[in-house]
């Protein structure tokens, strides 16, 4: 694969966006955790928005790095961090339901 | 279907030989991505990807639907955009000045068979836009949702069918409640 | 050395510092230790981010273990603090 500078160059762009549109969603699940009114909606924030803002600082990395084995390795984390997250969301959410903690409605 | 993977079949053999040789082959690119192109450190590696294969074959034995091909590439796309519109979602509602959120739980029943195609729905669940997985008793999900209003069922059975799809087991419709 | 990444590292800091807060608040143990998995998601990108930055590939292997131990202690968390306690003092929020 013969990628020549100007390909590297808009590939390297095209990461420092993509990592650009990640911090926000790190900064949302943050904003979510102190926010929420609730364990339940708690989780939703933190699950979901860090693993997307990973998810594109990965993307945006991978493609800055120009190496395949980098790359396999960033999708590794990311596939790593995707199963704990969501792992760990379902038994913090199943035992907060065990222990009885009623989710939060409107009014 | 659920007890499927004990009935004894004609070419047992042959599956757990390929189904090993998939695992090894699995747990050898997890090495080569975690050491890099060092040919030394496989000297360790060996062992250490046979023994791995062998107690992965061990702790989980090798399912009667092996992932499908097809399957995958319909739900990779599908996983990334919904996990993206999850997190545009939940963006959405922390950052907006008044708050957006009406939560409620709902429950959904299931017709993935037990097993890892169920947790694996189960799992997936939480990253999808305004779900959360909260308890799951046999075949009953109990989803909790950020908005009620949202399509949340119609949401969990579009990712149902891509499980299913995933691991290539038919689904025959069920009849909606 | 790539000030760009640096500086998005340092973007991401205040995200992990003001999750604190959740800690001090709570008001289940649940809640706190969200914040650990705050940590656990924002520092593998914090260390991914230096990883570049600072050209160290070492830091990649350190995100990857740091990603495993966050899952490993929530999970040890629920499975043994949390659940157990609920038997011990029923009732009790914390």
């Amino acid at each position: 694969m013969a990628a020549t500078k100007e390909t590297m160059e808009i590939l390297y762009n095209c990461g420092t966006l993509f990592i650009i549109l990640g911090l926000p969603f790190f900064l949302s699940g943050t904003v979510g955790l102190i926010r929420f009114p609730d364990i339940y909606t708690r989780l939703h924030a933190l699950t979901k928005a860090d693993n997307v803002g990973l998810g594109c600082i990965v993307c945006g990395l991978a493609l800055q790095s120009g190496s395949w084995a980098v790359t396999a390795k960033l999708l590794l984390i990311w596939l790593l961090v995707l199963v704990a997250s969501s792992a760990s969301c379902h038994l913090i959410a199943r035992s907060a339901m065990q222990k009885n903690i009623e989710p939060w409605t409107r009014s | 279907m659920i007890r499927d993977h004990h009935v004894p079949r004609g070419s047992t053999l042959f599956d757990v030989n390929r189904h090993s040789f998939l695992r090894i082959l699995v747990f050898s690119a997890v090495w080569w991505v975690l050491t890099g192109s060092d040919i030394s450190s496989w000297i360790v590696g060996i062992p250490a990807v046979l023994i791995a294969s062998k107690l992965s074959l061990m702790l989980s034995p090798p399912s009667q639907c092996p992932l499908s091909l097809l399957g995958a590439l319909h739900f990779i796309p599908f996983f990334l955009y919904q996990s993206f519109r999850g997190g545009i979602d939940v963006m959405r509602r922390t950052l907006l000045r008044q708050q957006l959120l009406d939560p409620g739980l709902v429950s959904y029943v299931t017709i993935l068979p037990r097993g890892s195609a169920r947790i694996f729905f189960v799992n997936t669940i939480s990253l999808l836009p305004g779900t959360l997985s909260a308890k799951l008793d046999e075949n009953q999900v109990t989803v909790h949702t950020l908005d009620r209003g949202m399509p949340v069922w119609a949401n969990i059975q579009a990712l149902e069918y891509h499980v299913a799809a995933l691991m290539n087991i038919s689904t025959q419709k069920k009849n909606c409640l | 050395m790539s000030w760009m990444h640096t500086i998005f590292a340092l973007i991401l800091l205040p995200a992990i510092a003001t999750g604190m807060f959740r800690i001090l608040r709570g008001p289940t143990a649940a809640d706190r230790m969200m914040t650990a998995q705050l940590f656990g998601t924002c520092g593998v990108a914090i260390l991914l981010l230096l990883s570049t930055g600072m050209g160290n590939p070492v830091l990649l292997d350190i995100a990857l273990v740091f990603a495993l131990l966050a899952a490993l202690a929530t999970i040890t968390f629920v499975r043994r603090t949390w659940h157990g306690s609920n038997k011990r003092n029923h009732g009790n929020p914390l």
